[in-house]
């Protein structure tokens, strides 16, 4: 553990600090201030929810290294989940079908692989804009999610998951494990390997990674590959806790992920950011937004102090980072 | 600029451009030719699509269809062209639908408690204006990357505009609805506003200094900078342009449906992009105009939905169908804009 | 700039004894010259001779650490490019800054634009100021054509209309017929015969001394910061400017000549070529020889040997190295032991914001040691750039783990060699290993380069900078046109004939 260790540089926040204090911060002050916070079943409230983001953040954190953007992960949830939900719900598949219990969340995961696939393929080979090409895979994969369930089942919404899979995603543990593995797996794949370290010199100057003879395609390809998966284990966390598999899932979490990985110190213009700091962001995000909820504070006034808060991360971060040549 | 590679540079090259003899071929010619030709594919595209659905479904290719299409069509347009200046610059305006919902929402509250309707359109320009001025601060003072700078305002926005409307749909006076069905020399007074926004952004991009410097730094601001170009006021007039687009846009999309719902302005930031970019602007800045441009763009979006309509589609496939439009047409900006493989 | 000239015969611009450094390296060390009014002032001088550096002093994007300049009579100290523009500085870059998506008029008076009414562009007035700027610089294109659609030789002619919109006094145009054909360059020349006749001053640096020798009515020779000559055009020849041009002594930073000894071949070159600017190359290089290619600017050496490191397609041509061929791209090449130090350190051969330790790993990643999960670790990483960190000479005391754009030239130069080094290269490709780096540095670099030899690696430098080459090489290939024009071993060195077969035909 100590060699992997030694291999995550302590992340920081823009502050030149850590994310870790803010975090310990945030905790005392909600704890002291807001009744209800600090209480055993709140925290682990607070934990299970942070779950999906976790996931997805982990995923994004590879994207952004990369120099890229992946707009098109929360969409990817929904397509995800809708495709596992297709196969496992009673809804459409009465009796469930002869299909093996691992079929659906391996069917998810390759859903969202393969999202990723055309992202990587058309950003790595095709160098086409990262914005416009996770955008418009993004409209297509919401579509194509929505468009699946209503000639399936006519409704947004598929019930009736397989138990197994709901156990899957919906018992806490289980779900910690899924998430805390993935993550803890993105870490070290981005924090201790030649991969990670390649794809770090992509984000921060492609030609001279090229030149030092880093597969510069294939590496910024296997970049969205991982988001596109991550997302689809995000589906299937999200899939299993609701116990309904649904388009809609996700769809909110665009600002949350951009937050979490700002707030965590990764860099929007490539090369700076680990999956160690974006996961204290999704932390902090997450008992904000609870503590938010505890003292009633209306859904508009979250929505506004965490884009308040993307916006002083990045003031943050603008002011202690030195200027690009 | 450090000072040894300028005292070293008497003799070599910079990497790549040493030799500058290189001149344009024959193959450059027809490259550029065929360059062209899809450079104007989206025109073809309109046409192919209003002809064929006119010619499957009937009825399509129409006057009153016409009509109905460009003022659906009006509101995007607007919007589209501030876009079209941020993104001259190689930035990017997420924000514009929030500074829609937010100016609507006032307007909404001034209009109700029986302000004029002009003294309520002339609030959302504001709004949007000192939204676009808001970001104009966060990219060229504080130098956030224009993405994540109009991120944060478009969810600060979306927040300001619920906790405005207090998340309730709010259904505006007549007048409002009036504008929006007033016609002159039968054609909408919303696309008469659309038309001058268009006219008039197009008159200042290739007309006046500001937009011929515009494209200068989009094309290489360190250029820009050192020919003189004041590239931050430049930059920051973009985002005040846009902001004040969006305002207007707001007003125009309030007056044809006449509330405004939680989820008004939503997505709009996408479609203005999109047309934009079906228009030939690129994302790295430097290329783009609004005429025909951006407003053919914002035409082919309406116009395919609107198609789908007339032929009775699964509106399901919307999404998919306005996705594999866009993602064709930039798959094909690039093939044939970026530069050739080093 | 209040004082008016006090004589009619004064100098248009005077400067005296400017001193200039960067990184307490100096680099112009008390530079005097005088430019007449209505006179052509060749500067000719080698790489790094101070040149740019004298020029962006004048054009203000430089400020002088000591010394005064006069221009006209009056003390001029500009604070930026604008200041320079308004007391009458007319500069053309050597690289082309206009703007390809504008129009010729448009990129004319980008900041000036004739209004209407001060609001838009009153197009028949600027259609019409554009058309005399040209007819000035004698472009025969509408001004209404976009830029994009230029020969590089018509860019050339807008930018000097360009800097001539500024009622310009002193036009100072640095390498300015480098990109241009026979025609243009004649062109060129009769404008600038023309504008002296205007009464306009005139710098021109240039490498084509034929040129230099013709056009100019006095030349100044810069070597190492200094002005070493200085007087009438018709007092010098081709001969007598390429020997005070590289007349320095070869400094003791150059390492003891290495014994000649028959090698066995290493790497093969056969008929490489890329389109118009590499034409067919056939080069060997031996195990341990160091071979140095010599060549100005444009003549194609980075474009050879991008093309031997696989970074561009060859239009024809094998790479060979110990007999077998190389194929694809750049991984492959550097699995067999190829490697390849950039010309340009910030663009190609750094991570600026990365880490020391993780530049120096780039190249290696796959090879490293692997922990028993397969995790490749930060300690694994540091371990081996302190390694080859002491091997290249990165003093102790470097933070690796600080960005490496925090570090010297010289510096980062160290950190682009260690990270090939650690990849265990059999053959170095080097374009301008030196480049901007101070002469301890250099030094070091040199022995460095010495050791690798010594140890059988071979090493193909490629330079514009001919002591460098003739200080450590075994064996000299020159470079014209993105062909070799000639190869000179250890025995036959000889700077004239060297520097003679690199200048353009027109010279020679």
């Amino acid at each position: 553990m100590t060699s992997v260790a030694s291999a995550l540089p302590w992340p920081r926040v823009g502050a030149g600090g850590s994310v870790a204090p803010l975090c310990v911060a945030a905790f005392a002050a909600f704890a002291l201030t807001v009744p209800g916070f600090a209480t055993g079943t709140n925290i682990e409230a607070v934990l299970i929810a942070a779950l999906p983001l976790l996931l997805l953040v982990s995923g994004q954190t590879f994207v952004l290294v990369s120099g890229g953007i992946d707009l098109s992960a929360t969409a990817v949830v929904g397509l995800a989940s809708v495709a596992g939900g297709l196969v496992m719900s009673h809804d459409v598949q009465p009796g469930a079908g002869g299909l093996p219990p691992a079929a659906g969340p391996v069917l998810m995961v390759l859903t969202g692989a393969l999202a990723g696939a055309v992202n990587g393929v058309c950003i790595g080979a095709l160098r086409m804009p990262a914005f416009m090409v996770t955008l418009t895979v993004g409209m297509f994969s919401g579509g194509l999610a929505v468009l699946l369930v209503r000639l399936a089942a006519d409704t947004e919404t598929l019930f009736n998951l397989p138990r197994a899979f709901v156990a899957l995603g919906g018992t806490p543990l289980a779900a910690g494990l899924i998430a805390g593995v993935s993550a803890l797996a993105a870490e070290v794949l981005l924090g201790g390997t030649a991969f990670g370290r390649m794809l770090r010199a992509v984000g921060y100057n492609a030609r001279a990674a090229r030149t030092s003879g880093v597969p510069v395609v294939a590496v910024t390809a296997a970049a969205y590959v991982l988001s596109g998966t991550f997302a689809a284990l995000a589906a299937v966390l999200l899939t299993g806790s609701l116990e309904t598999a649904s388009p809609a899932h996700g769809r909110t979490l665009l600002l949350d992920v951009i937050g979490a990985t700002v707030i965590g110190g990764t860099s929007l213009s490539g090369g700076r950011g680990q999956v160690w700091g974006a996961a204290l962001g999704v932390l902090f995000l997450g008992m904000l937004s609870n503590a938010l909820t505890l003292l009633n504070v209306s859904d508009f006034a979250v929505t506004i102090v965490k884009g308040g808060l993307i916006l002083v991360a990045a003031i943050v971060d603008r002011a202690i980072r030195p200027l690009r040549a | 600029m450090s000072g040894p590679s300028l005292a070293g540079r008497d003799l070599s090259a910079p990497s790549g451009h040493g030799d500058r003899r290189f001149q344009p071929s024959l193959v450059d010619r027809r490259r550029r030719r065929a360059r062209q030709l899809l450079r104007s594919l989206p025109l073809f595209a309109f046409a192919a699509l209003v002809l064929g659905v006119d010619w499957h479904a009937g009825r399509f290719a129409t006057t009153e269809n016409a009509a109905q299409i460009a003022s659906q069509a009006a509101p995007t347009v607007v919007v589209a062209v501030g876009m079209t200046f941020v993104m001259l610059t190689g930035g990017i305006d997420l924000s514009v639908g929030a500074l829609m919902f937010v100016g609507a929402g006032l307007a909404g509250h001034l209009a109700l408690s029986g302000a004029p309707f002009a003294a309520a359109a002339a609030v959302m320009v504001v709004v949007g204006l000192t939204g676009g001025l808001v970001n104009a601060v966060l990219v060229t003072r504080l130098g956030l990357i224009p993405f994540v700078a109009t991120l944060a305002t478009l969810y600060i926005g979306r927040g300001v505009g619920r906790w405005i409307t207090e998340t309730r749909a709010m259904n505006l006076p007549e007048d409002f609805l009036a504008f929006g069905a007033a016609a002159w020399l039968g054609i909408p007074a919303v696309v008469w506003v659309a038309a001058l926004v268009a006219v008039a952004g197009q008159f200042g991009l290739s007309c006046t200094p500001f937009g011929r410097q515009l494209y200068a730094l989009g094309s290489n601001a360190d250029a820009a900078r050192k020919a003189g170009v004041n590239t931050r006021r430049l930059t920051a007039a973009v985002y005040a342009v846009s902001g004040a687009c969006a305002g207007l846009g707001g007003l125009l999309a309030l007056s044809r449906l006449g509330s405004v719902s939680p989820r008004f302005g939503e997505l709009y930031e996408f479609e203005a992009i999109t047309a934009a970019v079906l228009g030939g602007a690129s994302l790295y800045g430097g290329r783009g105009q609004v005429l025909p441009g951006t407003v053919v763009g914002a035409g082919l979006i309406t116009t395919i939905f609107s198609a789908l309509v007339t032929l009775q589609a699964n509106p399901y496939l919307y999404p998919l169908i306005t996705a594999v439009v866009i993602f064709a047409v930039v798959l094909i900006d690039t093939l044939y804009t970026r530069p050739s493989a080093g | 700039m209040t004082a008016q000239s006090p004589a009619v015969a004064a100098p248009r611009v005077r400067v005296e004894a400017v001193h200039k450094g960067f990184a307490g390296v100096p680099v112009l060390r008390g530079v005097s010259l005088t430019l007449a009014p209505a006179s052509v002032l060749g500067l000719v001088g080698e790489n790094g001779a101070g040149k740019s550096t004298m020029m962006n002093i004048l054009g203000g994007h430089l400020r002088p650490d000591a010394g005064s300049i006069h221009v006209d009579g009056a003390v001029y100290r500009p604070r930026g490019a604008s200041d320079a523009r308004k007391a009458g500085m007319a500069f053309v870059h050597q690289e082309l800054t206009l703007f390809a998506n504008l129009t010729i008029a448009e990129n004319l008076h980008l900041v000036r634009f004739p209004r209407r009414l001060g609001v838009w562009i009153d197009r028949t007035a600027s259609r019409r100021l554009a058309s005399e700027q040209l007819s000035r610089v004698g472009l025969r294109r509408g001004p209404d054509t976009p830029v994009e659609q230029l020969t590089s030789g018509e860019r050339q002619l807008v930018e000097i209309a360009r800097a001539l919109t500024h009622d310009a006094r002193v036009l100072i145009l640095d390498e300015p017929t480098t990109s241009l054909g026979a025609l243009e360059r004649q062109r060129l020349h009769d404008l600038i015969r023309e504008l002296r006749h205007d009464g306009l001053s005139i710098v021109y640096i240039s490498h084509e001394l034929g040129d230099v020798l013709r056009e100019c009515d006095r030349i100044a020779v810069l070597r190492d910061g200094t002005v070493v000559a200085e007087g009438d055009a018709g007092g010098f020849s081709v001969r007598g400017l390429v020997r005070h041009m590289v007349g320095r002594e070869v400094g003791q930073f150059y390492p003891a000549p290495r014994q000649a000894a028959v090698r066995e071949p290493l790497l093969r070159v056969r008929g490489l070529c890329r389109g118009t600017r590499v034409g067919p190359t056939t080069l060997t290089v031996g195990v341990g020889e160091i071979v140095g290619v010599f060549g100005l600017m444009g003549a194609g050496r980075s474009e050879l040997a991008r093309l031997i490191f696989g970074l561009d397609k060859p239009s024809a041509g094998v790479v060979l190295l110990d007999g077998r061929a190389l194929v694809g791209a750049p991984p492959g090449r550097i699995a067999s032991g190829l490697a390849f130090v950039t010309e340009d350190r910030r663009l190609d051969g750094l991570c600026l914001e990365a880490p020391i330790a993780e530049n120096l790993a780039l190249a290696s990643l796959r090879r490293l040691p692997r922990s028993l999960v397969g995790v490749l670790t930060g300690a694994t990483i540091k371990r081996a750039a302190r390694r080859i960190g002491s091997a290249v000479g990165l003093a102790e005391h470097v933070d690796l783990a600080a960005p490496v754009g925090r570090l010297s030239g010289g510096n980062q130069q160290k950190v682009v060699l260690g990270k090939w080094l650690l990849t265990r290269p059999r053959m170095l490709l080097l374009d301008e290993p030196t480049r901007g780096i101070d002469v301890g540095a250099r030094a070091e670099i040199y022995q460095l380069l010495h050791r690798l030899a010594d140890a059988g690696t071979g090493l193909l430098v490629l330079s514009s900078d001919l002591d460098e080459l003739m200080g450590i090489s075994d064996r000299i290939l020159v470079m014209r046109h993105g062909e070799l024009n000639g190869e000179f071993p250890s025995t036959a060195f000889d700077r004239e004939q060297m520097l003679r077969a690199a200048l353009p035909a027109s010279v020679a």
